[in-house]
Parts: structure tokens; C-alpha cells; sequence
């Protein structure tokens, strides 16, 4: 049983979906995303070739992140084989933001959310941050989702590293990653890429595709499939079996 | 243990300028450890002039433990009977590198925690536990010198402090010389580079503060092959960045690093002090450039945020670190001189 995540190239749409459901759902502070992109332009006018690729922890088998942090607060999940981070652990070395080849991991320079423990108002008679906080029994923010705090802080401290967890309290629930229910147009699959006959592994077989930086060695177990090609736009239209190779 | 020590011992432009140091870098530390955030730093720059602090002084440090254990183990007068002030100026520029690390970690008890949990698989966690060990060792070396014990656990403690020190020297290195993703950093290269600048500095930091003649000699001696062995190497890494077909490498060497190496090694008998500064400062250039150049080059997403390459320039709370780990070491050296050491062969200021 291992988690994996399968993005076809051809179905986004570069809207971002996933990098605002991602940052709803686990309360990420201003200045960085657990999922984000990498866009790259290339050729020259008028044959110009834009990507857009959806980025986040790969959560690599051979995970150097893990090898690196020397507290063992990176961890490979056993029964899942999702990295995961332990906030009590980590004393914010960096290791793991030097170590990680794909630039996932951020850190909290700063106590985040902070001005939301503000007890300045704003005008008289108006709410203080703080208050609305209150109010709404919010952690670090009114909008903090608190069902992200069943298996990681709501907030993460200051001096702390943090990263996609594919949304494993989600996982508990039975849910997809929030990115995956956000997309609108199910680029985004998800499953138990270890099993052979899971939708994901049909997808990667069918398909072929390749992880980021896979020279590296570093097995991520997120899969992009059928690199964008506009000629390829139309390819669900077709009869099943043509031109279908990544 | 020198009892004649007076207050008037402080009222010296040393321990004035020591005083400056602390209070300005302290209060930046102390700032950066419970109030917010200082340094020029961002999500794809994450090790700057603080971490760049740690290192240089804990290579430094290093290095003088080498030279002395070299001496204890060669049977080296010109060093052994400098045994306690080498041991002072050791441990006093480790906890320099320490009090700048716990600024960069934002916490002292993070420095604990390291040891409390261990993956064996980190070259951070070898660092930290070797480098932890290296200043028990001194610390023992140093109570066995003050209580005058000496004899049957000399030897092994010396050959125990090579071994460690090196080990540790070498250790820092492979903390970059592991990183796969980045060109600049990858590669057990960086080991070699770590453990002779250790050397250099070190044995630079010896001529620098003690100078007594047959100390400068045998030092100095030791500083110039370093020295001319730390250029051998920079040019070897110059050669192999101008032919390296490695994408994304922007190369950390340049040719005008031999300079303060070479004129060291040549002209030290001329003007050792001078020289053996001009060597640290030498030492602190490679050291700086090559981990701030690893880590220019923003992977994946950060590109989005911080552009393709990023340029770094410390800025003053940064500088200001480094002014602390010097004056924590200085402080640290200037009290054990003045309260270890019987009025004789005190360090010059
Ligand atoms: S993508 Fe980076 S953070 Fe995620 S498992 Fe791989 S190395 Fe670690
Ligand atoms: S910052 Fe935290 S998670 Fe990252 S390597 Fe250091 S201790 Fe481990």
C-alpha cells in the first residue's frame, strides 16, 4: 500500500484550483503553497511552448529530505509511504529545504497568521483580529480549517518546517487529497499507485509518465502522464487506443 | 586558577571592542531567537552569513584542535607547551560557532534536541554529535592540563581529538557534499575542501594570536602547506567548473581565491600576523561563496517566487552575527587567559 498522485498534462488547465484548495484546506500563511507550480516557456515565435505543471511533495520513496533531517522529524509513513513531518521534532535546521531537489519545503521564518492575534481595531467600535478569532474559535485564523489539526498543527510554529501531506487527514476520512476534488477538470488521480490494479498504476501503464527529476533517483510518487501537445486536444474524441502515448 | 585578576584587567581597548560586539550581535540573537525575523533570507536562501559563521569558526576550531594534537602526538615542544592556551583558543571559538548555530536555529535547546533524536543517515546529526564530542574532549583535556594531570590518557585523549576532528571537519562537508539536487554542492569534494580550510584557518588563528616564535615557526610552517594545498585545490575545482557540462552549476571557485593563499604562504616570515589574518579572511571567502552559491540556483516552484537565480547580500543583523560568534570566541579566549593562566604567555590582543 503506498499513495500516489497522477497529473495528466493534457487535462489541466493550468487554473490553479489545487493550489487555492490546497491553501484553504491546510491554512498555509502568505508567502508560500504546499502545491504550486512550475511553469516554463520555450521556442520562439510563433512555435512557443508553455507549461504549466502542478507541483507538490513528491513524497519520493527514496525521500532525501528524510535522509538529511537529522532529528527524524521527515519520516516515510510505513503503511501509507506518504513523508510526513513532525512539527515537535523539528528544530529548523534547513536540512531538509537543501536536501529536497524539487524546492516543496518552506519554513516559517515568522510566527504565522500572527496578525490574527492582534488586539489593535482598526477603527473604533470595529472588531480586533483577535476578537473575530475568538469569535469564530479559530486557530491562528478565523478561515483555519480545523480538521487539518487531526493529524498536524492548524498553525505550524515559527522556525518550523512544513509541506503537502496529501492531505492525510483527508486520507483518514476516506477523502481525496483536497487538490484532487478541487480540479475541475480531473487531471488530478488518486489512489494506491503500489497496486497493480488501481486506477492510478492503469493510468501510469496506459500511459507511461514520468516523475520530476527521476535521474535523481529519488522515486516520487507523483506521475505526470501525456505531456502537453495541442495536437493532442482533441485526443479524447478519438477512438480508444489511438495516439494515446504519453 | 589566577586569582589576580582585577577589574581594571577589563578596562582595555580589547575587552572594550569585545563589549560592542556582544551587546550589538546579542541583541540582534536574542531578537531573532524570541521576536521576529532578520535576516536576508527566504524559502529557496535558507543558510546565509550566520550558518556561514558557525562553520567558519567551528573549521577554525577544528584546526587548532589538529595542530595540537598533532604536536602532542609528534612530540612537538614548540606546540606542547602551548597546550592550555590552544585548548582555550579551541574551545572558545567552538562555543563562538555554537552561539551563532543557536542564533540560525532560533533556539538553544534546538542544539540539544539534535542529539535526542537521532537518524543516523544525517550528516547534520554526525556534525552536531562529533562536533559536541570534539568539545567534551577539550573540556577534559583542558581540567586534566589545570589540575595538572598528565600521563597515561594523553596520548589516547590526542589521538582521540585527531580522529574526531577530522572526522568532524569532514563531516561538515559531506553536510553539503550529500545535497543530489544541487550542482554546486554535490560531490565528497567539498570534504576535502572543509577539512584543509580547517587547517588553514586554524593554524592561521595559532600564528595570529600566540605569537611566540617557536610557535609561529612550527604554526606558520603548518599554515603555509595548508595554505599553498588549499590553493592547489581551489585551482583544481576552477579547472573543473570551466570544462563542467553539469546543468544548473554556477561555480563557487574563481582564480582571484589563490591570491590570499599564495601571498600568505610566500610572505609569512615578513609580516605573520598580517598574513595569517589574511588567510582566515581567505578561508571565510571559500567557505562563504561556496555555501551561499549552492543554494543560488531556486528548484522547482521557488523559481516562481524568487526568480530563476537568486543574489545574495548579507545584510547588517547577518554581519552582525558574525561580529558576535568573533567576540562570544574572543570573550571566551581573553577569560580563560585571564583566569586559567598564570600571567605567562598571554595571547596578543
Ligand atoms: S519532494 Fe522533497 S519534500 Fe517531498 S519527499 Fe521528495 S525530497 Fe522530500
Ligand atoms: S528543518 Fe526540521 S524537518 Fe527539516 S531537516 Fe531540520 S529538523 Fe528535519
Amino acid at each position: 500500500m503506498g499513495y500516489g498522485m497522477v497529473i495528466d498534462q493534457q487535462l489541466c488547465v493550468g487554473c490553479a484550483a489545487c493550489t487555492i484548495a490546497c491553501k484553504i484546506e491546510n491554512n498555509t500563511p502568505v508567502g508560500f503553497n504546499w502545491c504550486d507550480k512550475i511553469t516554463r516557456t520555450s521556442g520562439k515565435f510563433p512555435n512557443v511552448r508553455y507549461e504549466y505543471i502542478s507541483t507538490m511533495c513528491n513524497h519520493c520513496d527514496n525521500a532525501p529530505c528524510v535522509a538529511a533531517c537529522p532529528t527524524q522529524a521527515m519520516y516515510k509513513d510505513a503503511g501509507t509511504g506518504l513523508t510526513l513531518h513532525d512539527t515537535n521534532k523539528c528544530i529548523g535546521c534547513k536540512a531538509c529545504i537543501v536536501a529536497c531537489p524539487y524546492g516543496v519545503i518552506s519554513i516559517n521564518w515568522q510566527r504565522p497568521h500572527r496578525h490574527w492575534a492582534q488586539r489593535d481595531q482598526l477603527a473604533e467600535g470595529c472588531f480586533s483580529p483577535r476578537e473575530m478569532l475568538e469569535e469564530s474559535g479559530g486557530e491562528g485564523s478565523p478561515h483555519g480549517n480545523p480538521e487539518r489539526g487531526t493529524t498536524y498543527p492548524v498553525v505550524r510554529p515559527a522556525g518550523s518546517v512544513e509541506k503537502c501531506t496529501f492531505c492525510d487527514h483527508r486520507l483518514l476520512e476516506g477523502l481525496a487529497p483536497a487538490c484532487v476534488d478541487a480540479c475541475p477538470s480531473g487531471a488530478r488521480q488518486f489512489g494506491d499507485i503500489d497496486d497493480p490494479n488501481s486506477e492510478v498504476s492503469r493510468l501510469v501503464a496506459k500511459h507511461g509518465g514520468q516523475g520530476l527529476r527521476e535521474e535523481l533517483g529519488t522515486r516520487p510518487r507523483v506521475i505526470y502522464i501525456r505531456d502537453y501537445k495541442p495536437q493532442r486536444r482533441f485526443e479524447p474524441f478519438r477512438p480508444a487506443g489511438e495516439g494515446q502515448g504519453a | 586558577m589566577n586569582a589576580n585578576v582585577s577589574l581594571r584587567d577589563f578596562a582595555t581597548p580589547t575587552w572594550i571592542l569585545i563589549a560592542v560586539g556582544l551587546v550589538a550581535g546579542g541583541a540582534v540573537g536574542l531578537y531573532e531567537m524570541f521576536f521576529g525575523h532578520l535576516f536576508a533570507t527566504n524559502n529557496a536562501l535558507v543558510w546565509t552569513l550566520p550558518l556561514v559563521t558557525y562553520i567558519f569558526l567551528a573549521l577554525m576550531s577544528t584546526g587548532i584542535s589538529l595542530v595540537l594534537a598533532y604536536g602532542l602526538i609528534m612530540k612537538e615542544e614548540a606546540i606542547t607547551r602551548h597546550t592550555r592556551p590552544l585548548l582555550i583558543m579551541a574551545i572558545g571559538i567552538l562555543l563562538g560557532g555554537f552561539t551563532a548555530l543557536a542564533t540560525e536555529l532560533g533556539s538553544l535547546l534546538n542544539m540539544v534536541w539534535i542529539l535526542l533524536s537521532p537518524n543516523l543517515s544525517s550528516p547534520i546529526w554526525w556534525m552536531g554529535a562529533l562536533y559536541s564530542v570534539e568539545l567534551v574532549l577539550l573540556a577534559v583535556k583542558l581540567v586534566m592540563d589545570l589540575k595538572g594531570r598528565h600521563g597515561v590518557f594523553d596520548m589516547p585523549l590526542a589521538w582521540g581529538t585527531l580522529v574526531i576532528a577530522a572526522a568532524a571537519a569532514i563531516t561538515i562537508g559531506a553536510v553539503f557534499g550529500t545535497v543530489i539536487g544541487r550542482p554546486d554542492y554535490h560531490g565528497a569534494f567539498l570534504s576535502v575542501v572543509t577539512l584543509v580550510s580547517a587547517l588553514v584557518s586554524g593554524s592561521a588563528a595559532i600564528v595570529l594570536l600566540r605569537p611566540h616564535s617557536a610557535l609561529t615557526e612550527t604554526a606558520g610552517r603548518i599554515f603555509r602547506q595548508a595554505a599553498l594545498l588549499f590553493a592547489a585545490l581551489i585551482l583544481v575545482r576552477v579547472a573543473y567548473e570551466a570544462h563542467s557540462t553539469v546543468a544548473g552549476m554556477l561555480g563557487w571557485a574563481s582564480i582571484a581565491m589563490l591570491a590570499p593563499f599564495l601571498i600568505a604562504a610566500a610572505l609569512l616570515p615578513l609580516a605573520p600576523r598580517l598574513l595569517a589574518l589574511l588567510g582566515i579572511v581567505g578561508a571565510l571567502w571559500v567557505q562563504y561563496s561556496f555555501i551561499i552559491t549552492g543554494q543560488l540556483v531556486s528548484l522547482g516552484q521557488t523559481a516562481h517566487w524568487y526568480g530563476a537565480v537568486q543574489s545574495y547580500q548579507p545584510n547588517i543583523p547577518e554581519a552582525l552575527i558574525l561580529v558576535l560568534g568573533i567576540a562570544v570566541a574572543a570573550a571566551l579566549i581573553k577569560l580563560g587567559e585571564q583566569f586559567l593562566m598564570r600571567g605567562e604567555g598571554r595571547a596578543a590582543t
